[in-house]
């Protein structure tokens, strides 16, 4: 079983590098970084985006996303897919990929992973693997309206996402013994190296922090520090610094102010980006990127399905909709993205219409609806639909 | 991922029992809370802007009559009028001011213009050609559907023709090489087949639809058509779901005229494209009601399914506006105004259903003018 | 060109025509033309070739000299449905026979026939279609990797030939109106100097009506109101199209009779398929090659024989007794046929 896994797992990542050789690692990564984005099902300024809603609160925030979309005028139909967790077909899942294929732009929730089968590989690592989303990205912004211990925390953080820890290659040698392999490659380090730098200076951010642990993990995270420096002596601008993941940890939760953008490997990316939620206001805040060479998904930062909440109407939907705020922003719907956005933070920030996750006593429906009067109230004077423009 | 669930489930606990009793009951009351906030469709208190082209021939007249039903139907949009006309070159507004209009305000409405076989400035290029390559207009869209009411030989068709606007017959690349021998360009390009092709397959996506039809003639233009084909069949590899069919032009057009029935999308290059879509009109009452489209990527102009200026009824108040009605009602579902939209569209079928009402061309003797005031009597809020 | 051939020194007396049965049901139909020219008693002597492709000196399969010594010296032929065999080194036989002849016209005349219910029952239009040039050129090139350059050629010869030949047909067979389909609005040069000739043919010819209509217009009319055109005359691609949507009017290709006329012969064919499934099995349907043949004795200016065959056949179609399966009937081809003679005979 491993070695077809194997195969299986690294096929998506290594797919473009499969003929790397050490010295060409430079001029290649270039290449995939020039590579053009597949085009985007946009016809006459309107866009479809692959929408899949995935299990727990997943289909309730969906809609909520659908129904602002709605009032903001936004011109983006969504070819839902919905495909049924416990069932063993990968027809609907391959329908789905191909879908984000075609569209070149998801949104998501999260898919419900069934932990107790080994041989399971989960469909959220799977789709990621497939797609060539090799980069995560939170943007972790203090959110002025609600009461943390933090204030004015603002990074970015770039999490690597298709392989790392999460490779799931896994076996029991002897009962007993189970190993699992961490794959770092030097390509896919460079080219999130590369992504965090080029981000980092589109936005004018003066730092860049590689968390790691080399310093036991020698070799493979010794790899990916390595690349991240030598990727950091191009942009001699933008101050580079290494931090081991323990003491990250504990610099979070001390003083999250001194972090601007961060770089981490995948399971690392995990513990911080979860960490920074908490830091802010909770898993029902933030929204996270996928992105790779030609496609992006969208999603709620944290990613976790939220069962036991699905259906009681109190969980928060700002996440989901910061995440089609983020949607918008990639379609170059800049109109839309700022109107849905501003009405987000206003709710947030200056109505404090808060779900109880934030000590609020709003329902989901309460914040949304909120939302949506915000955005009437803005349409009212603007032109209906805004300026079309699209990339 | 653990500890985050428990974090949440703790999160929910912590709100006393009551409330949570509360958040339950809310809870199975959500259904009706949708409904509540699923209310209003699309009527914005925001207005939206479009072009208006007039063009040439009846055109005029019919948008007039949109404008009329927009009015009594209280549409929140607001013209912005362009003259624009190859056959009077001294009034039309410049090529650059209609473009700039049209990818501002990203919507169009644009009666036929008329293309003489001469032009004043010995311009291969015609206007709307012109115009067509200037906002990359490529993909010209014709739905073809029987309209209740109206008389025609086949009933019960309806489908979606998908055309390529910007090169292959139509390229106007013409030269004589020696005195009687002209030679004209067909071009095809990889590039833009796969464009339209994947047009095609998008829109039988949205729309639901279930098979698209490529129409070509690569039995005799091996290269040119058979790259346009190669396309098709490269793109349909990603949509499962949706069947593809390939089909040499000639016999689709005896496919048509015996059993319409058969086809859902097609898509073809340019020059097919202008013969499958005026045939299929004819097969279902003519060119006064199909409506048709032409999408570039950041706009869309909507007009008549078929281009003809009617000139020769121009000034008669004999025209059959549902074309650019219907034409109009896409509009406005493309910029999420849907209720409009759907409130026009029904307000025309339902004149047509009826049938005391008809214009000349589908076996009536009403006006234009009756007929726009039939259609603004039955706009139902 | 018609003129000439018409008053070939050999008019009146026994003339010989060049058959070439074809493939497929091929055989059986052209045995059964055979067999009605035979009871009409028309004045005509078969000389029955094979155009089976043989291997020539330079490798390639083509027409067997033969054949083509033939039909060179009837310069007129009656041909039933060809196979094109697949594979590499092998032309389209049709194409072979439409360049060695300079068949430079297509002529499709589709009329709605009585006891045949289609939805159309008032088509009776003819297409002329240049059949040399245009569209099917046959010159394309990948200028580039992924475009393709495809060159559409009018040249002034050809289109006045056709130009011209569409009034002689229109005068020859009572015709009123010869209308120009084109798309010059457009193709302002190529299509444009199409049209030109056009003009000038009609102005030579002011005893027939002319009139130009674009190619989309056309199409719109001819579904909503065939009875709105005569004679068409157009340019290769559009020809092509449009002929098959006149044969769908009236009910599919097993009922529309061609000819191709050309400078060094006239051959005329039935343009269906070989319909391999049911050949040999007598169930075929002879029509489109006996209004072929009949086609092909108006051109002979044999219109007596021309007329009485045609009657017969219309009205065995109209009383519908002995229909074949692709006109919704049981009969057999020999039943048909027989019919068909019968009416001759009775006459």
């Amino acid at each position: 079983m491993s070695t077809s896994l194997l195969l299986r797992t690294l096929s998506g990542p290594l797919r473009n590098f499969g003929h790397l050789k050490a010295g060409s690692v430079w001029t290649i990564t270039r290449e995939a970084h020039n590579k053009s984005k597949s085009p985007l099902a946009q016809y006459g300024g309107r866009f479809t985006v692959t929408m899949l809603p995935g299990d727990g609160i997943g289909p309730e925030m969906m809609n909520y996303v659908k129904e602002v979309f709605r009032y903001a005028g936004v011109p983006v139909d969504f070819e839902e897919i919905h495909f049924d967790p416990n069932s063993e077909s990968e027809v609907d899942f391959f329908d789905a990929i191909t879908s984000i294929k075609r569209n070149g732009v998801a949104i998501k929730g999260n898919i419900e992973t069934r932990e107790n089968r080994p041989g399971q590989i989960s469909r959220n690592v799977e789709l990621r693997n497939e797609l060539d989303l090799f980069a995560y990205i939170m943007n972790c912004k203090s959110f002025p309206g609600i009461q943390t211990r933090h204030k004015d925390i603002d990074i970015v953080l770039i999490r690597q996402n298709t392989e790392g820890e999460y490779a799931m290659l896994e076996h029991e040698n002897v009962p007993g013994v189970v190993e699992s392999l961490k794959i770092v490659t030097r390509a896919n380090s460079e080219r999130l190296a590369r992504y965090a730098f080029d981000l980092a200076q589109k936005q004018g951010r003066k730092k860049v922090t590689t968390v790691h642990k080399a310093n036991i993990m020698k070799v493979s995270d010794g790899l990916f520090l390595e690349t991240c420096t030598a990727v950091a002596k191009e942009y001699p601008n933008i101050e580079h610094n290494n931090m081991i993941i323990d003491n990250c940890c504990m610099q979070m939760v001390a003083k999250p102010q001194q972090f601007d953008v961060m770089i981490m490997t995948n399971l690392y990316g995990n513990i911080v980006s979860n960490l920074a939620c908490g830091l802010i206001g909770g898993p029902g805040l933030l929204s996270g990127r996928n992105m790779g060479p030609q496609y992006a998904v969208f999603e709620p930062g944290t990613r976790n399905t939220g069962k036991s909440i699905a259906g009681k109407n109190i969980a928060n939907p700002i996440a989901m909709l910061n995440a089609s705020v983020d949607l918008l922003d990639h379609l170059g719907l800049d109109y839309h993205a700022q109107l849905v956005g501003s009405a987000i933070n206003k709710t947030v920030n200056e109505d404090c219409v808060w779900t109880p996750d934030l000590r609020g006593q709003a329902t989901s429906i309460d914040v949304v609806q909120n939302v949506i009067r915000n955005i009437q109230e803005q349409t009212k004077t603007k032109n209906w639909g805004g300026p079309r423009m699209g990339r | 991922m653990a500890s985050l669930f428990t974090k949440i489930q703790l999160t929910a606990s912590l709100v006393s029992r009551p409330a949570t009793a509360l958040l339950q009951k809310q809870g199975a009351n959500q259904a009706r809370a949708f409904s509540a906030i699923q209310a209003p469709v699309s009527k914005p208190e925001g207005r939206t802007k479009c072009t208006l082209i007039p063009g040439d021939g009846v055109g005029p007249e019919l948008l007039y009559s949109v404008q009329e039903v927009f009015k009594a139907a209280g549409v929140p949009v607001d013209f912005e009028p362009k003259f624009f006309s190859e056959v009077q070159p001294l009034m039309s507004v410049s090529l650059e001011d209609v473009a700039e209009s049209i990818s501002h305000n990203g919507i169009c409405l644009k009666g036929s213009l008329a293309t003489p076989d001469y032009s004043h400035s010995g311009d291969l290029q015609s206007l709307s050609m012109k115009l067509r390559r200037k906002l990359d207009l490529y993909a010209n869209v014709v739905h073809v559907k029987s309209l209740p009411g109206v008389r025609a030989r086949h009933n019960n068709v309806d489908m979606i023709i998908i055309r390529e606007a910007t090169e292959g017959e139509y390229s106007s690349l013409e030269h004589e090489s020696v005195p009687g021998v002209v030679e004209c360009l067909k071009i095809i390009t990889a590039e833009k087949s796969h464009r339209i092709a994947k047009f095609a397959f998008d829109y039988a996506t949205k729309f639901g639809r279930k098979k698209v039809t490529a129409v070509h003639k690569a039995n005799i233009m091996k290269l040119g058509d058979g790259l346009f084909l190669r396309c098709c069949r490269e793109i349909a590899a990603l949509y499962p779901k949706i069947k593809f069919e390939e089909m040499i032009v000639d016999n689709t057009t005896m496919q048509l005229v015996s059993k319409p029935t058969q086809f859902d999308v097609m898509v073809m290059p340019n020059l097919y494209g202008d013969i499958i879509d005026n045939l299929a009109s004819g097969i279902i009452g003519g060119a006064g009601v199909v409506a048709g489209a032409s999408y570039s990527g950041n706009c869309v102009v909507f007009e008549m399914g078929s281009s003809h200026t009617f000139s020769e009824a121009v000034g008669k108040n004999v025209a059959n506006p549902t074309a650019m009605l219907l034409s109009s009602c896409n509009m406005l579902n493309h910029v999420g105004l849907e209720y409009y939209g759907n409130m026009i569209q029904s307000a025309v079928e339902r004149v047509l259903k009826v049938g005391k009402i008809r214009t000349k061309d589908i076996g009536g003797h009403s006006s234009t003018n009756e007929f726009t005031l039939a259609v603004i009597n039955n706009l139902r809020h | 060109m018609l003129i000439v051939i018409f008053h070939l020194p050999y008019s009146n007396g026994v003339r010989t025509v060049t058959l070439i049965p074809g493939d497929g049901i091929g055989p059986e139909i052209s045995a059964a033309v055979q067999k009605i020219f035979a009871v009409a008693k028309v004045p005509i002597e078969w000389e029955v070739v094979s155009v089976t492709p043989v291997k020539g000196p330079d490798g390639k399969f083509g027409i067997p000299q033969a054949a083509i010594d033939s039909v060179n010296k009837n310069t007129i032929g009656l041909k039933g449905p060809l196979m094109t065999p697949v594979g590499k080194g092998h032309r389209s036989l049709n194409l072979a026979l439409r360049k060695e002849f300079n068949l430079y016209a297509n002529v499709r005349p589709c009329r709605s026939i009585e006891g045949y219910k289609t939805l159309y029952d008032d088509v009776d239009v003819v297409t002329i279609r240049e059949n040399t040039e245009g569209e099917y050129s046959g010159i394309e090139h990948e200028i580039v990797d992924g475009v393709v350059q495809s060159i559409k050629l009018i040249t002034e010869g050809a289109s006045r030939r056709v130009a011209e030949f569409a009034f002689d047909y229109a005068r020859n067979n009572g015709r009123q109106k010869v209308t120009a389909v084109h798309k010059a609005n457009i193709m302002r040069m190529s299509d444009g100097l199409f049209l030109r000739c056009c003009r000038e043919a009609a102005e030579k010819n002011p005893d027939i009506r002319f009139e130009e209509r674009y190619l989309d217009t056309v199409c719109l009319n001819m579904v909503q109101d065939p009875g709105m055109y005569d004679v068409l005359v157009m340019p290769n691609l559009y020809g092509d199209i449009l002929s098959d949507l006149c044969a769908g009017l009236v009910g599919g290709l097993g009922l529309t009779p061609s000819g191709n006329i050309g400078t060094q012969g006239a051959i005329f064919e039935s343009v269906h398929g070989t319909a391999p499934d049911i050949a040999g099995q007598d169930k075929a349907n002879p029509t489109a090659l006996l209004l072929s043949a009949v086609m092909m004795l108006r051109y002979m200016n044999l219109p007596e024989h021309a007329a009485k065959i045609e009657r017969a056949c219309y009205s065995t179609i109209k009383e519908g007794k002995y229909l074949t399966a692709d006109l919704g009937g049981k009969g057999k081809c020999s039943e048909y046929t027989d019919e068909i003679c019968q009416k001759i005979e009775a006459e």
